[in-house]
């Protein structure tokens, strides 16, 4: 067994861990697109939702089954959603989250999850157009 | 953060004060700075009784005789001693040694360093709840088997292994048997002889006593052959070399008559205790209990919380000191092997926490962890909902 909390995390995974934001889902509708990716037994799953008018995110939420990084990556993004259009979600990569949350090297890969997550939504919002 | 509940007792204990003041008179000026090898003068003779108080003491606590108990550095190095020490010795009768997948590392490793050296090991599979059982070791047993080693009480899930059945068959076969009892003392009786046990590892530190002692009985009549791996100054009738440490000695033989005498009543406590953390944290659905339901010892509860990833488990239950089924950020490999033997996948294993308590825990600790965790493990279901 191994000694619990030898992880150490930084200030800002630990906020968002603790008090996630826009943890959750939007009910499905007509101005509700959302996608999903990875995979229990990798470790990690990002599900987001959107309710989306004018060809913008006007709201986001997320669910996630991950570490504490993954957690947090996803509750920092959906602050950073609103207001994205189908090419800023196209744009957008997962080195910004690693770098704004400090996330370590190895669990690079976790975050190209949320990456495959935010592209799904991007072709959401492209049908919906 | 605030103190963290500790909750760990199964990876080590505190010292018990009475046994710190043990060992802070013998550590005094006053106190048994003398070697004990030195006979030639009082200061040796001091220490030397010292050694054969605590001898004695550690002796009476698994029922040996006085004489059959050697000091070495810890478990890990009574294991080493017992598994080189037996194979080696007795090399040119057979090469085969039982024991099983779920054995501690430090039984496990000097067993696959065997096996480098050209032994052959049979890892015996436990059941689903991680039990060994007598009729799996006889099936295993050849005629070049030297020897079986298994441990008594299972430092992850606190299952306890019928040695005694176990030991008779290897007395029958005449096989020799050693079982690693780091988690037992204090926990389980312990009868050597009646057990039919011809060495077992012993450690303080489990036992509310130091951390760097330890001893390994090995059985005197008729005499156990045994190669040192440790060589020297010929000390412990030249079977392990060393000046003896006298206050950790000291320290061990007082923590074990201590935890011998109350036993019983530590039991009784800490299975109430254990049952009632069970209880509060069983409701929340989608827990299982890692091990065997019955079988196993007082003061350990494993258990696997389904639908949470681990490392976010252990993160948000920060405020205990608790051991995990796997490192934080581990890859797959790293996922406990002993709850992989019992068939959890790497993911269960992974979401699986080891509480284990002890002589100094209390019920308002009990109280807080079960409100911890029943708050944190819904919060991360919630957030994992997809």
């Amino acid at each position: 067994m191994s000694s619990m909390a030898t992880a150490r995390y930084a200030a800002l995974v630990e906020e968002h861990f603790d008090r996630p934001h826009n943890a959750g889902h939007f009910e499905p509708g007509s101005d509700v697109i959302q996608a999903k990716s990875g995979e229990v037994e990798r470790g990690v799953v990002f599900q987001l939702s959107a309710r989306v008018g004018q060809g913008r995110v006007e709201a986001a939420r997320f669910e996630a089954y991950g570490c504490p990084h993954c957690i947090a990556a996803a509750s920092w993004l959906t602050d950073r959603l609103q207001g994205m259009r189908a090419e800023d979600l196209e744009r957008w990569n997962w080195r910004e989250a690693a770098q704004a949350l400090e996330v370590p090297t190895e669990k690079h890969g976790r975050l190209l999850a949320l990456e495959d997550a935010v592209r799904g939504l991007a072709e959401a919002l492209r049908k919906k157009d | 953060m605030t103190q963290q509940i500790y909750l760990d007792y199964a990876a080590t204990t505190p010292v018990d004060p009475r046994v710190a003041e043990c060992m802070i008179e013998c550590l005094k000026p006053s106190g048994a700075h003398g070697n004990p090898s030195s006979a030639g003068h009082e200061y040796g003779r001091r220490a030397r009784q010292l050694v054969e108080k605590a001898r004695a003491q550690v002796a009476a606590a698994i029922r040996a005789p006085t004489n059959s108990i050697v000091w070495t550095s810890g478990a890990t190095e009574s294991d080493n001693l017992a598994i080189f020490g037996v194979m080696r010795f007795h090399a040119d009768r057979g090469r085969h040694v039982v024991s099983s997948r779920v054995e501690h590392k430090a039984v496990i490793d000097p067993l696959k360093q065997l096996e480098r050296e050209g032994f052959e090991v049979t890892w015996l599979k436990p059941d689903r709840h991680g039990v060994v059982h007598p009729d799996q070791v006889a099936q295993a047993l050849r005629s070049d088997t030297q020897l079986v080693s298994l441990m008594h009480v299972n430092n992850e899930t606190g299952v306890i292994c019928d040695v005694a059945s176990i030991g008779r068959i290897c007395r029958e076969r005449n096989v020799l048997f050693h079982v690693d009892a780091a988690q037992s003392v204090g926990k389980v009786a312990i009868d050597v002889e009646a057990m039919c046990i011809d060495l077992m590892s012993v450690t303080a530190h489990k036992a509310y006593g130091p951390k760097g002692i330890g001893a390994l009985y090995v059985r005197r009549t008729p005499a156990v052959g045994l190669r040192p791996i440790v060589f020297g100054g010929g000390q412990e009738s030249g079977i392990r070399s060393g000046t003896l440490a006298t206050h950790q000695i000291a320290g061990m033989g007082a923590a074990f008559q201590l935890a011998e005498a109350g036993r019983e009543a530590d039991v009784t406590r800490l299975r109430a205790m254990r049952d009632r953390l069970w209880a509060g944290i069983e409701p929340l659905g989608g827990v299982e209990l890692n091990g065997h339901p019955e079988q196993r010892v007082a003061n350990l509860l494993n258990v696997t919380f389904h639908d949470v990833e681990g490392e976010s488990l252990q993160f948000a239950l920060r405020g205990l000191a608790v051991s995990a089924g796997a490192a934080c950020s581990s890859a797959s490999e790293e996922a406990s092997y002993v709850l992989r033997a019992l068939g959890r996948s790497d993911q269960l294993a992974q979401s699986s926490l080891r509480l284990s308590i002890g002589r100094f825990t209390t019920d308002a600790e009990i109280d807080a962890a079960i409100e911890m965790i029943r708050h944190q493990v819904p919060r991360l279901r919630g957030i994992a909902r997809a």
